[in-house]
Order: structure tokens, then C-alpha cells, then sequence
């Protein structure tokens, strides 16, 4: 519900690549955040459910399926940092795509409730944008 | 110079301030620190270690090297590095005490290296964890405060544990850090552009906002909250963006601050737009007066480092001109008291 929210999918953010879209995630927290805490990445992209399950993440150089993020506790992911969401969808260079994008991140200082269970602050995107080529 | 006379606060200003412009092409720690320098922001200089540093909380000595001539480089003077307990930092569970410690501690041992005098935890780190932390903090010289921020006030059950560990132990290296959002007069007018943006009903924030108005503890609030905003047409996710508004901002009268005395360690400006009224600087949420009389009255001459964040609601103002702002309109009211040590 403010500025950062409409950097998490930039103008820039997708790539066309040859195994699928690769889609450039912001952080809309101020401060870098514990891998685990990208929680929840409810994508759509042209109106198919994108199952996280085919997700694989760039985050600082190293290539994760999502599962994994949970089990890198120890890694964060910096504030200024995008991490590449690359998904199975087929694409091209210069094809338009619609993204809906729900992010949730767990925020690991922030606890609610009575069980004391992190915050999850939600951003949510919709953008049609245009995949560029993968850079050589 | 923006500077205030002996006896009086420090004026300053956390990094956290330019969350916006830190995602700015070119931007890096040196180019805002510099900025801040430049525009004589300080002298005091604070951070969110995790926000602003990267490969905390275990930075290698050529990064320690490198922040430590940042800073030096500029002029500024350290005054508080903010630092997290992040207890859900592993899925499915919290850090257990030892981990906690260890967690913080780390950090602490960060803080000194990179000159930082004071550290910021939250509310989180219990009081037998900073105990814990004592003598480490007594062997590496730096305090360790606890941010007070909305919804926590003076009569909230953790803040009275917490007096009672400062007072038993009464170390200047433990104690609170006030932040101004649990003592707000207004609901800032930044939210009311977030609102617009986010499709909520301008009606519907009018409700929020009277209630928020009204006397009661914020937590006791959430079911009338949701029952008179359901009532006036809001969705889930409006109501949950609406509580946002009860846990940010906080109704504590100003003066009670002085209840937090002489345990407070640091104190946090925060602000969400100072604006030019018939008599001079003012800002419509925070009752600045009040504070900076609580201040002076209790001797404090630590550092207020200003904290804008209206930048989580809106982009409208430029976080500099609204430093700038806050700095002379506070310079204006330290200027206008006189130091107890004078008196």
C-alpha cells in the first residue's frame, strides 16, 4: 500500500528466455529480509495459476527451486536486490504479457497474535509488459 | 549549521528516512550519506543495519573498512545503528533463546566495529536476553535500546517489564529508544493518499480515523473497527490495510514520555510531514512542542535522529526538503527552552 509496492514487477522486469519468462521481483520491505521470508509468490501470468512448485529463484547468484528458500535461513536477500523468478510460461522476445503477482513476505521481527507468527505483508501487482530478450 | 546549543538534544537523521531514494539508479550508502552531509542533516547519522549494509550481520573487514570511511569521510557522527531479532528467521519456528542472543549479539559486536554508540532493537528481544547481553555490551562500550513504537505506549505490559529490568539494573547501556508514532495527535495526511491509491473509499478512512480518534486501547479497537468498516462498505483487505493505521500511529499524550526517563538511550524523530502554518513549521500528526519540552526538562542531550516515513505511504514530498523541515522547525523549538543545566 505504497510507492515500493508498484516497483516489485518494473517496466524491465521480464525476460525472454529460451526454458521460459523470467520475471525480476523488488522487495517491497525496506530492509533485506531471510530467504524463507519470500513466503508466498502467487503468480498468474496470462491468466494461468503458475504452481510455485515449477518455480526456480535467482537470488544472489545462486539458483534455488522455491522449496529450497525455506531451508536458507542463514542467506538474505538484500533491499536494492532484484531476485528472477523463472517460470516454465513460453515466451519471446517482444511478446506482452499479463502478470498478476501476489507476494507475500514474512517479516521474521514483526511477530502477531498469541502464537507469535510472523507478519506477512502482502503486495499485489497486475502489469502487462513486454519480455525482452536474455542478454547474451 | 543546523546545530543546537549545549545542554540541548543532538539533532540528526536515520538513513531509514531515504528508503525511497536508496532504490534510486546510482544511489549506494556513500552517495547518501554524502547527501545527507551535504545538506547538513546531522551530525548524527543512524542506519538500519540490515537495510543499508550489505552482508550484515556478518560483514568482513574491507566492508567494515569501507562503512567506517563512508562515515568519517562525511563528517556525520554515529549515533545508533538499528539492529533486528529476526525470531522467525526459520520457517515453522522462533529462535530460541540462545539463538536469539547469539543472534543479537553478533550484531552488537558489529555495531562497535563499525564506531556505533548505541543499537535499536525492538520490543521482541525480551528483558532476559538484554540482561543477558549486559556484559557484552559493558566489554564492547555500546548501549543497547529498545524502540518504543506504536502500538506500544508507557501502560503496555511489555514496556512496564522492561522499566523494571532498567531501573533494577540502571546501566546507561540499557534502555529505551521513544519513537513518535506512539504518541501522534492526527492521523498523517500521507495516508490518506495511500488510501486513495489503494481503491479504499475515502469515507470509509473517515470512519477509521474517528475511530482511532476516539479514547481506548488500540487492540481493543480491531473488532468495532472491522464491524463499522465492513458497515461502510470495506473489503478484507481494506480492513486489514485500516488496522495498519491503529498499529503505526499511536495516542499516547506526548508528556507521558517523560515516564520512559532516565532510562532512554536514543530517541527516534519520527515524523510524516512537517508543513508551513501561519506560525511558522508544524506538523499536523506530531505535537513537536510537547516532546521537545519533555526533552529539555529531562536533560536529554543524546541524538533525535529524524525518520521520516510518510515514503510507506507516498511519494509526494521529497524526504530531503521534509528533513530540512523537521530540522529547523526542531532546532527552532531546542532553541526556544532553556537547558535544565542552565536553569
Amino acid at each position: 500500500m505504497g510507492p515500493l509496492d508498484d516497483q516489485v514487477v518494473r517496466a524491465d522486469a521480464l525476460t525472454a528466455t529460451p526454458d521460459g519468462l523470467d520475471i525480476a521481483v523488488h522487495s517491497h520491505w525496506y530492509r533485506a529480509l531471510p530467504l524463507p521470508s519470500l513466503a508466498r509468490v502467487d503468480l498468474t501470468v496470462d491468466g494461468q495459476r503458475v504452481d510455485p512448485a515449477t518455480l526456480a529463484v535467482t537470488v544472489n547468484g545462486h539458483r534455488y527451486a522455491f522449496a529450497e528458500l525455506a531451508e536458507r535461513g542463514d542467506e538474505y536477500w538484500f533491499t536494492t536486490d532484484p531476485v528472477v523468478l523463472h517460470t516454465p510460461v513460453a515466451t519471446g522476445t517482444g511478446r506482452e504479457h499479463r502478470v498478476q503477482l501476489l507476494l507475500g513476505l514474512s517479516i521474521p521481527y514483526i511477530l502477531t497474535g498469541p502464537d507469535r507468527v510472523p507478519l506477512v505483508a502482502p503486495s499485489s501487482t497486475d502489469k502487462t509488459l513486454t519480455a525482452t530478450g536474455a542478454r547474451p | 549549521m543546523t546545530t543546537t546549543g549545549p545542554g540541548l538534544p543532538r539533532l540528526g537523521t536515520t538513513l531509514f528516512s531515504l528508503t525511497l531514494e536508496q532504490r534510486r539508479p546510482g544511489r549506494d550508502l556513500r552517495s547518501l550519506v554524502a547527501e545527507v552531509a551535504a545538506r547538513d542533516l546531522g551530525p548524527g547519522l543512524e542506519m538500519v543495519a540490515f537495510q543499508s549494509l550489505r552482508g550484515w550481520p556478518r560483514l568482513d573487514d574491507a566492508a567494515v573498512a569501507e562503512v567506517r570511511d563512508v562515515v568519517e569521510g562525511s563528517g556525520l557522527v554515529p549515533s545508533c545503528l538499528a539492529i533486528n531479532n529476526d525470531l522467525g528467521q526459520y520457517p515453522g519456528r522462533l529462535l530460541s533463546d540462545d539463538e536469539s542472543h547469539d543472534y543479537v549479539a553478533v550484531q552488537l559486536r558489529g555495531a562497535a566495529a563499525l564506531g556505533f554508540p548505541v543499537t535499536r532493537v525492538g520490543v521482541e528481544t525480551s528483558p532476559a536476553i538484554l540482561e543477558r547481553l549486559l556484559p557484552l555490551a559493558e566489554s564492547l562500550g555500546i548501549a543497547v535500546g529498545v524502540e518504543i513504537h506504536a502500538p506500544l505506549t508507557i501502560d503496555a505490559p511489555p514496556v512496564a517489564a522492561l522499566k523494571e529490568l532498567f531501573t533494577r539494573l540502571d546501566t546507561p547501556l540499557l534502555g529505551f529508544i521513544p519513537d513518535m508514532s506512539s504518541s501522534m495527535r492526527a492521523v498523517p495526511a500521507a495516508v490518506h493518499d495511500a488510501h486513495r491509491a489503494a481503491g479504499i473509499d475515502p469515507q470509509v478512512t473517515a470512519v477509521a480515523e474517528q475511530l482511532w480518534a476516539e479514547p481506548g486501547a488500540t487492540a481493543e479497537k480491531f473488532p468495532e473497527l472491522e464491524r463499522r468498516a465492513a458497515a461502510a462498505g470495506a473489503t478484507p483487505a481494506q480492513v486489514g490495510n485500516l488496522k495498519m493505521l491503529f498499529t503505526m500511529h499511536g495516542r499516547m499524550a506526548p508528556e507521558r514520555w517523560a515516564e520512559f526517563f532516565p532510562h532512554v538511550v536514543h530517541v527516534h524523530g519520527k515524523f510524516y510531514g512537517v508543513e508551513q502554518g501561519p506560525d511558522g513549521l508544524t506538523d499536523p500528526s506530531i505535537d513537536w512542542p510537547a516532546v521537545a519540552r519533555v526533552l529539555v526538562e529531562q536533560g536529554y542531550t543524546g541524538f533525535i535522529s529524524s525518520e521520516y516515513e510518510a515514503h510507506a505511504y507516498s511519494d509526494r514530498h521529497s524526504a530531503f526538503d521534509q528533513l530540512r523541515a523537521q530540522h529547523d522547525m526542531l532546532a527552532g523549538l531546542f532553541a526556544a527552552q532553556t537547558p535544565v543545566a542552565a536553569r
